[in-house]
């Protein structure tokens, strides 16, 4: 088989980058392991119960996602309020983290003891934030990141914070600009570069009538429709190249029959481990022993459903609490009604993080829907005898893990696929980078658009605040690197416009010139010293000027008469310049201070997010 | 690190946040400058009024020497006030217009 472009994986970035590949009137192939498209993103069908593969919620700051989204579902878009809640030991607490809620939870006395940790966070921080225990920590006080962020992130990574790089976290906030803090302080929490309001999809998001699989079946059928095949149940054996140039992939069906696709351009969206270990010829010792030290966290749901109207309120809760395994259950009926066939019942689906090698990994589901049960009972959700009945779904590799020397392995696997410019890897697990679906499929479509020409570059996705969010006004911009960045389609320069908010911080903010203040306290002292001493003589008198003579007290020589007055001038102008220098330096710092001070509460708000 | 790379380093934050180097209205500042000059003046003259009655303030009345008519007086307050505003407002003015000249000039 051969086509233009050949992507491997049917996920959120696979799918993306052929439908945009489709609009530039490039034809593509895509295969596919499973037997259903969306890899994470798809939802599950079993009995008319759908249910997700964790939860997605439809939300994105980026404006070229959000067009997609819309132009691939159209009127199958529901806004769904967003209500998620922590549950720890028999309680319930807000999530994002209210500190009044959550010391109010707590009890007086944890609450005090929760009190004197942040405090000494505040004036003992550690000092490097290197792994996620100390980035929490430093945050939050030690007491409050081990019963709100250690239990549960313990759950999903199966390894101790103090192990898990603070990249992990850094990511989630991605390094709040300062200009993004003040705009958010200054005008509420403003606006998405596509005008939506911020504040109000972080209450309330976007979800598929049925499902987040619905979305990608759609977008399937949209590339059927242009002559784009999606191949269903085709595992990758061997990705050939030579001469720095991918030339196939070879494969299997699920039969065992042999297929090989050729392309001149490939997109894959595989694990990026698996990628490597498939190169044929095999990469270099220490590329490949990189790729080999990579890690995924798989993650399996058990899903019941219960014969009952309502369970509770939330999408989703965590569950902090030690004494179970479950780390997350999620009630579908309440991302969309349509995700029960009856709506006198309920599915919850209990999610639990695992490696493969876990013993719970290989129980049978039978097995595994008795403990979902159990522990359901056990935090007071779902009594056994409402549960009608249960399946199992496992995910392998669901996260990519962020040890402490993940990014030294992935730098050296780039730095090897460089060699290869025809293949680009795309993707959470392509880039081994926690990315959402939005930033999936924005690495699909900046792949699509570099095999037309362009030079995007998809590891900078989710790594850089400004990568995204710097074209607001610009569709298109070169930058020092080189590359060009695009959002929209029009591929043109466009000059910056600042919007009217912009304006007004720029103006507000604008830095006074601590030279030229100087310069102009410094005339004015300087003159103004010397035509006091100038009238006073000019007046005469026995005693010229006595008071006035007393500044020499502090101007070293000075006295009313002609050579002080020539002496105060340049006295006064100096200490004048001192003045003016000082004042405007004293102001710039103290709009700084005042910056720093909206990005760090911005900051303290969006760690509170860490959990999602 | 030396001052030079200090100094470029503070630019550098505060241009983070915005990329402008400020203006002063020198008309604005001269009557924020006056009001302010005016009304100082005049409430230290009345203050002293107040508190010591006539013959007050020895010290504040040497003010007289530059501004002809003032003293330390109630009519000396009303003075002050004139003389105050005059001087403020001719004080913000210079400065505001000697910073925008310099500010054009380091341009």
């Amino acid at each position: 088989m051969s086509s233009r472009a050949l992507v491997i994986g049917a996920g959120p970035a696979g799918l993306t980058s052929a439908y945009e590949l489709a609009k530039l009137g490039v034809s593509s192939t895509i295969i596919e392991a499973d037997e259903q498209v969306g890899g994470l993103s798809r939802t599950v069908n079993y009995k008319g119960y759908r249910f997700d593969i964790g939860g997605h919620r439809f939300f994105s700051k980026v404006p070229l996602i959000n067009e997609l989204w819309r132009e691939m579902l159209s009127e199958d878009f529901l806004l769904r309020p967003r209500l998620s809640r922590i549950h720890y030991r028999g309680h319930f607490f807000d999530y994002p983290l209210k500190a009044a809620n959550a010391l109010a939870g707590l009890g007086p006395i944890e609450a005090f003891l929760v009190m004197l940790s942040y405090s000494k966070a505040k004036l003992f921080p550690h000092s490097e934030e290197t792994n996620l225990e100390q980035w929490v920590s430093n945050r939050f006080g030690q007491r409050l990141y081990e019963i709100f962020f250690k239990t549960y992130t313990e759950k999903v990574w199966g390894i101790p914070c103090n192990e898990i790089s603070a990249d992990w976290a850094a990511q989630r906030i991605k390094n709040l600009s300062l200009k993004e803090a003040i705009r958010n302080a200054l005008l509420g929490a403003g606006k998405s570069a596509d005008g939506e309001v911020i504040t109000t999809l972080i209450e309330q998001f976007h979800y598929p009538r049925l499902g987040p699989g619905m979305m990608w079946e759609c977008c399937k059928e949209l590339l059927a429709e242009k002559g784009n095949e999606t191949i269903h149940g085709i595992k990758v054996d061997k990705i050939r190249h030579r001469k720095g140039r991918v030339e196939s992939v070879i494969g299997h069906r699920s039969n065992g029959e042999r297929v090989e696709f050729d392309a001149d351009q490939f997109i894959s969206s595989m694990p990026l481990r698996r990628l490597i270990q498939s190169l044929d010829p095999l990469p270099p010792d220490e590329v490949l022993a990189a790729a080999n030290s990579l890690r995924y966290r798989d993650y399996l749901t058990v899903v019941l459903m219960a014969k009952r109207e309502h369970v509770f309120p939330d999408n989703w809760i965590y569950i902090h609490s030690p004494e179970v395994k479950m780390g997350r259950i999620q009630n579908y009926k309440n991302w969309s009604p349509e995700m029960v066939p009856d709506p006198s019942r309920s599915s919850l689906g209990l999610e639990y993080f695992l490696w493969q090698k876990d013993e719970e990994w290989t129980w049978s589901n039978d097995r595994l829907i008795d403990l979902g049960i159990k522990e359901c009972a056990q935090i007071g959700l779902v009594e056994p005898d409402e549960v009608e009945d249960g399946t199992v779904v496992r995910m392998k590799k669901a996260y990519p893990v962020y040890d402490h020397h993940y990014q030294e392995r992935v730098d050296i696997i780039r730095n090897y696929l460089d060699t290869l410019p025809n293949l680009q890897t795309i993707g959470r697990n392509g880039l081994h980078r926690y990315n959402n679906q939005d930033h999936s499929m924005l690495t699909g479509v900046y792949a699509a658009r570099n095999i037309v020409g362009e030079k995007n570059d998809v590891w900078a996705v989710n790594t850089e605040q400004d990568y995204h969010e710097e074209v607001r006004s610009s569709e298109t911009e070169t930058v020092s690197t080189g590359y060009t960045k695009t959002m929209g389609d029009r591929a043109v320069p466009m000059p910056i416009e600042p919007d009217e908010a912009e304006q007004i911080i720029q103006t507000a903010f604008a830095k006074l010139d601590s030279v030229a203040l100087g310069v102009a306290f410094g005339v004015v002292a300087g003159v103004g010293l010397f035509l006091a001493t100038a009238i006073l003589l000019l007046k005469g008198g026995e005693f010229v000027g006595p008071r006035l003579g007393l500044l020499r007290n502090f101007l070293p020589s000075y006295e009313v008469t002609w050579p002080g007055a020539l002496l105060g001038l340049v006295e006064g102008g100096l200490i004048g310049f001192a003045l003016g220098f000082f004042v405007a330096s004293l102001r710039n710092w103290s709009m700084m201070a005042y910056a720093h001070l909206l990005k760090r509460r911005a900051e303290t708000q969006a760690a509170g997010n860490v959990l999602d | 690190m030396t001052t030079e790379s200090v100094t470029m380093a503070g630019n550098k934050r505060t241009e983070e946040i915005s990329r402008e180097v400020m203006r002063i209205q020198a008309g604005v500042l001269a009557m924020v400058c006056a009001v302010l000059g005016g009304l100082l003046l005049f409430s230290m003259t009345v203050w002293l009024v107040v508190k010591d009655g006539p013959g007050a303030g020895p010290h504040l009345s040497l003010l007289g020497n530059y501004f002809i008519g003032y003293s330390v007086s109630w009519g000396g307050s009303v003075i002050g006030l004139f003389y105050g505003a005059l001087t403020g407002g001719i004080v913000g003015w210079v400065i505001g217009t000697i910073y925008n000249l310099v500010v054009g000039l380091r341009k």
